[in-house]
């Protein structure tokens, strides 16, 4: 199993999270009623949308953006490309700090804990090491070129 | 040659590069088949939850609010045929949701029409950080008899005034209680020392007794029912119980009223 394919796996599951939470934001799912460390509070304050989406809905374009460059990048001809690995480093960057930003909201300013919006913002974060990680495979693979190199013609052949 | 497979080799990792050696796309089996298992599992898990049933309704005391002080506010005749108790939070949204779509059906329909009587009770959930100085502001108009125009008012406007809006609440509640023509001294006295504390309290003990999870919560005759609902919903509960009620007194050989008539009598009074 390589880092791409825990990092695909991971958003696989975050898709199903946010449609979840992006369906339920849009009332097909569930019903609204106000409980104790529920998401209702979270999902229904200004903070549930962004930019006229629900947040939840960021979410989902971020897991199947993130699913998508994954599954590219576990692709033979795409498996070595460096590049790959920048991307998912970049935008799970930026998830950890919108989630960041999400938490520090629900903590601090709604008082108020959606469980499911931590287990995404959880699920950010070990994707985020996670192509961190896989970037750092690149620099050990670019100091140990030779090495590589080598047993490269057996590999082809 | 041989200098140009060193190059196609660089920047390949060697974990990369080992898996190539082993065989090919076989080593990814098993990943997706793990995929393949997480979107069974992510198909399921969603049908489940959009297929279960919402606001289970569970079978409690009917008589529970009796055995308490806690009083509530009671709207219509005590002595209607159907009690219907609600636990209500004042800065939860659902509550809002309810107070705004379904209950002036209720009221015109059900309430007006002599068919259940409606008991609001307080159930103030701790996430929210206005929601108590709302109840108590409330229980000070309904000091001055003006308690249900106070609920509309505090619901209609909850976006102004809810933790997220503001953390000094008492500004919007002096404004809406000004609108209601309440006497303004009496009412900030009232609001300023907490006078009905107690009672709010009772309400949000007799909630955790009956063991309502959430807000609001509905008692309609022996039925709990969680949630926002529609005055359809509500309507249909309130039919069934409607359809047990004669029965269940005639067994008790009581009338049906005069238990509500003695919780109700406190709250006509003040």
């Amino acid at each position: 199993m390589t880092k791409r394919m825990m990092l695909a796996m991971l958003a696989l599951v975050g898709v199903f999270l946010s449609i979840y939470l992006t369906l339920y934001k849009l009332g097909y799912i569930g019903s609204l009623q106000c409980a104790v460390g529920s998401c209702e509070t979270v999902n229904t304050s200004r903070w549930a949308t962004f930019l006229g989406l629900p947040v939840a809905a960021w979410g989902l374009g971020f897991y199947v953006s993130a699913l998508a460059l994954s599954l590219l990048g576990v692709q033979e001809q795409y498996e070595d490309r460096r590049w790959v690995s920048v991307a998912l480093t970049g935008l799970t960057g930026w998830g950890v700090l919108f989630s960041g930003w999400l938490t520090y909201l629900e903590l601090f300013v709604i008082n108020a804990i959606c469980m499911w919006c931590v287990i995404s913002a959880v699920i950010v974060a070990i994707m985020f090491a996670i192509s961190l990680a896989d970037l750092r495979d690149f620099r050990a693979a670019d100091a140990s070129q030779h090495p590589a190199a080598i047993s490269e013609p057996m590999a082809d052949g | 040659m041989a200098k140009d497979r060193v190059d196609t080799g660089r920047g390949r990792r060697a974990e990369v590069v080992k898996k190539k050696a082993k065989g090919g796309s076989n080593s990814k089996k098993p990943f997706y088949a793990g995929i393949a298992v997480i979107v069974l599992a992510g198909i399921g898990a969603l049908a489940y939850v959009s297929s279960r049933p919402q606001n289970a309704a569970t079978t409690v005391d009917p008589n529970l609010a009796t055995a308490t002080d806690a009083r509530g506010y009671v709207l219509g005749n005590p002595n209607a045929p159907v009690k219907v108790i609600e636990f209500a939070d004042f800065e939860c949204p659902a509550c809002a949701q309810f107070a705004t779509l379904s209950e002036p059906d209720i009221k015109k329909r059900l309430i007006d029409a002599g068919i259940i009587s409606y008991t609001f009770h307080d159930f103030p959930l701790s996430i929210h950080r206005n929601t108590w100085q709302a109840s108590n502001a409330a229980a000070c108009a309904d000091e001055q008899g003006k308690f249900w125009e106070m609920h509309d008012q505090l619901f209609n406007m909850q976006d102004r005034w809810n933790g997220q809006a503001t953390r000094n609440p008492k500004a919007q509640f002096e404004s809406y209680a000004r609108a209601l023509g309440l006497n303004m001294d009496q009412w900030e006295t009232c609001y300023d020392a907490r006078k009905y504390e107690a009672r709010i309290k009772a309400s949000e003990a007799l909630a955790l007794k009956s063991g309502a999870g959430q807000t609001p919560t509905f008692v309609i005759g022996t039925k709990m029912v969680p949630g926002s609902i529609s005055f359809d919903k509500f309507k249909a509960y309130v039919d069934s119980a409607l359809a047990l009620a004669p029965r269940d007194s005639a067994a008790k050989g009581a009338a049906p009223g005069d238990t509500a008539a003695k919780a109700a009598a406190p709250a006509k009074g003040s």
